[in-house]
Formats: structure tokens, C-alpha cells, sequence
């Protein structure tokens, strides 16, 4: 029976480059989506807009601006899609009504927003439709293994296997702005392995976590916006 | 191959360098180490927009003092005691209060003195602010993965003559995520940007709710009863 030996010249192509795609096709993710409605929705792309915030009241994290923009850019991208207001813009345009300290955390906070004219006016200028209100976080956990790299006046090298799961928890609120309700939300839940390993030089075979579950969850709020 | 043989220490075996480059070296070397000891000066740099409220129709007088023009705060390395940090927020929070005041009062005039402010008869009131506290947290510190920056202010609001309209105290709080290859002072800068636009949110917003200008408002018949 022959050994497979890590640095034998005749398995080293093997260990080499055959592992690391045997790792890549297990380093998937996994994403779930869950949609509620409570209301029919439609838009109509001619004049109307949507504008998607990130929820930033929270202690330990904030939702990032990084994925926020991710998910505008699939809703406003592809067939259906839908004109999404730039977030820093609008947050800039409105101050200080959608600060972390500001913002209207319930629908009933937007019949106040409302009334105030400087506000409403603003709102209609951008031709806001519906306001989708993006909270959640993407969490490493299950950290092992270790990878060593040297140099010397030959060169040198790294050796060694890491591995790490990632857990992205989004939920996005839609609220409709001429009725101040909620219309609906769509959680997203995308986790995937990744692998590190290193035989000379470290190959990072990164599953798509978080682009996963912008991908997921801006197609599904453009269904839903567009009422598909 | 010249740098390994440097750091074992034979120089002096290598014939093509010579005392003068190994000097270099070594000068080059004392340099580095002194940066490396030194305090990262941060100028906290940012821009804010001018909030979306109705102006107040007042004539307001605004004095900065040295203290506030020029704030700096100075973090200490815990390990060390030495200066870890220096954030000149100085410039950021004039640049914000000169964004901020002109939204919320028709008329706001710069004071150079706290004392010329009773010669101007059209000013309805004086607004000094000062800063009183100003704390950073960092995350190799606090073992959290975001940068904050927490500031307490004093407010004050006089009459151009001098008399008391109100003083009260006005917390600000920015949080900024820790992001990979992201430097320091990328993060207590974009903390600071939060906090300022927290503390402009919470004072365009909450003015007219302090009681005692609430009254003074009420008084110079700018709000109804």
C-alpha cells in the first residue's frame, strides 16, 4: 500500500493543489431567507425611490455602512431594479432627523418627523417611497489551527492550517412613508466555513459570508418592494 | 545578504560597507526607535452639514474661548505612562458650532471678548461652550472591536449684559467599527465625526426643550404659550 507523504515529489501536486480545491468546494455558504409581509407593496421607478439606513443604536456593534451600500447597489442593479437614495446623502440632507440618537426607531416616530414641514418637504424632494431600515452584524466564531511562516537568505515559506466560521444575522424593516407603516421585513441568515492552508504560500479559501447575504437579501427586498 | 550581516553584528567584516554607511545605518536605526516612542498627533478633520431645523429669529453673540479653539486631549499609554495619543479636536468643533449655530439662530456673531458683547445692542444672547471632558476608548483597551469618543460639554447662555439665561451640561457619544488595515487615527477620527454630529443632532433638536431657555424663548415672545 503506498503512503501519501505531504512532501513526496510524486504526491506533492496533490496535496498541493488537489486539497485545496477539495477545500474550496466545502468552504459553501449557507443562506437562509425569511420574508414577512404585512402589506402589499409597489413602486414605480419613474419617480419614486427608496432610501436603506443602517440601524447604529445599538452598544456593541453597528450595522456596517459597507454592507448597507452592498445591498443598494443590488437593489438598484439588474431587472426591477429600484432607485436607491445614497445613504450617507440622504443622512446628510436630513440632519439631524436620522442620527443614531435621532433616528424614528418605531413608525409612530415618523408621524412626528412628518409633521414637521423641513422634514416633509426634504422627503418629498427625494421622492422617498419607502424607508428600509438595515440591522445586523456578521460574527467570527470557531477560530483553530495556526499557520508559521519563515524567511531566511534561501527565502522562505509558510506551513500550517487555519480555519474559521463566519455568521452574518441581518433583518431588514420596510416602512412605507405615506401610510408611516411597516409594510414588511426580510431576514437573512448566511454562514460558511473558511480554510487557510498554507504549504509554501497560504491560500485563503474565504467563503462569501456577508456577500452572500447582501446578494440574498438585496434580491429579496426588490422582489418585495417591486410586490413580485 | 548586507542587512543580515548587520544584524549579526559584522559590520566591520564587509568591505563594501564602511564605517560611514554603518553609521548611517545605526543613526537611521536611533531614528526609527525615537518615532516608535513618540505620540501619534491626530487632527481630528471632518465635514458637517448644517441641520434642517427653522431658525430661531434671534441675534446670538458666540464666544470661543482659547481652551475650546485650541482643545487637545492626551491619551496615556497604560503600560508605559508615556503620551500615547494627542486629538487636537479643536478645529473640528469650531468647524461644527460655525456649521451648527447659523441653522438654528437668524443671526449669529462671532465675539472676540466675552466683554464687547455689551456694547452690541442687537445681540438678544451670548452662547459660550466649553468642553469639560473629552474620553476616548480604544479597542486594544477596551476589548471592544469599535473606537469611541465621548465628550461632555458645558453650555452657557447669557444676556448681552451679562445676566443668566441657562448652563447646562450636554453629552456627546461617537462609535466608529474597527475595520482591518484600518489605521488609529482613521478610527478615533471617524469616532469623533460621530460624536460631533451626535452632539449637533442633540443640541439643533433639544434647544428650545431646556427649561429655563424654553421660559427665556417664551419671554421674548419667540415661541407661543
Amino acid at each position: 500500500m503506498r503512503q501519501l507523504t505531504l512532501f513526496n515529489p510524486s504526491t506533492f501536486p496533490v496535496t498541493a493543489f488537489v486539497l485545496p480545491f477539495l477545500l474550496f468546494l466545502c468552504s459553501c455558504t449557507t443562506t437562509e431567507i425569511d420574508e414577512f409581509r404585512q402589506s402589499s407593496t409597489s413602486i414605480n421607478n419613474a419617480d419614486e425611490t427608496i432610501v436603506i439606513l443602517g440601524r447604529r443604536q445599538n452598544n456593541n456593534y453597528e450595522t456596517e455602512q459597507s454592507f448597507v451600500g452592498c445591498v443598494a447597489d443590488v437593489v438598484s442593479r439588474g431587472d426591477n431594479s429600484i432607485t436607491v437614495v445614497d445613504e450617507q446623502e440622504f443622512l446628510d440632507a436630513m440632519f439631524p432627523f436620522f442620527e443614531p440618537r435621532t433616528a424614528p426607531m418605531r413608525t409612530g416616530h415618523l408621524e412626528q418627523l412628518m409633521s414637521m414641514d423641513v422634514a416633509a418637504e426634504r422627503l418629498d424632494e427625494f421622492g422617498i417611497e419607502y424607508i428600509v431600515w438595515l440591522d445586523g452584524i456578521t460574527e467570527r466564531s470557531e477560530q483553530s489551527g495556526s499557520i508559521s511562516c519563515t524567511i531566511g537568505p534561501g527565502g522562505g515559506g509558510c506551513f500550517g492550517f487555519g480555519t474559521w466560521q463566519d455568521d452574518s444575522n441581518f433583518e431588514a424593516e420596510i416602512w412605507h412613508l405615506d401610510s408611516q407603516s411597516s409594510v414588511g421585513s426580510i431576514s437573512t441568515d448566511a454562514n460558511g466555513q473558511s480554510y487557510m492552508p498554507a504549504v509554501v504560500i497560504p491560500i485563503p479559501l474565504i467563503a462569501r459570508v456577508e456577500a452572500n447575504a447582501c446578494n440574498g437579501l438585496g434580491n429579496q427586498l426588490k422582489q418585495f418592494i417591486n410586490g413580485t | 545578504m548586507k542587512m543580515i550581516q548587520l544584524i549579526t553584528g559584522k559590520v566591520s567584516k564587509v568591505p563594501k560597507i564602511g564605517k560611514l554607511t554603518a553609521i548611517k545605518y545605526s543613526l537611521a536605526s536611533i531614528i526609527v526607535l525615537l518615532t516608535a516612542c513618540s505620540a501619534t498627533t491626530i487632527n481630528i478633520e471632518g465635514s458637517f452639514p448644517a441641520p434642517l431645523v427653522q431658525k430661531l429669529p434671534l441675534t446670538v453673540g458666540v464666544y470661543y474661548d482659547e481652551a475650546f479653539i485650541n482643545h487637545s486631549f492626551i491619551e496615556i499609554n497604560d503600560n508605559t505612562g508615556d503620551d500615547q495619543y494627542i486629538i487636537n479636536s479643536g478645529a473640528s468643533q469650531l468647524e461644527l458650532f460655525n456649521t451648527m449655530l447659523p441653522a438654528v439662530f437668524e443671526q449669529v456673531v462671532q465675539l472676540d471678548s466675552l466683554e464687547s458683547a455689551s456694547s452690541m445692542s442687537d445681540i438678544d444672547a451670548v452662547f459660550v461652550p466649553a468642553i469639560e471632558e473629552f474620553q476616548v476608548g480604544l479597542p486594544q483597551k477596551t476589548r471592544l472591536n469599535v473606537y469611541e469618543i465621548w465628550v461632555k460639554y458645558n453650555m452657557r447662555l447669557a444676556q448681552s449684559n451679562g445676566d443668566y439665561i441657562a448652563d447646562w451640561v450636554m453629552t456627546a457619544y461617537g462609535k466608529s467599527p474597527e475595520e482591518t488595515f484600518q489605521s488609529v487615527d482613521a478610527g478615533i477620527n471617524d469616532a469623533a465625526n460621530v460624536a460631533l454630529r451626535d452632539l449637533a443632532a442633540s443640541f439643533t433638536l433639544g434647544f428650545s426643550n431646556i427649561p429655563e431657555i424654553n421660559e427665556w424663548l417664551r419671554s421674548q415672545n419667540v415661541m407661543q404659550e
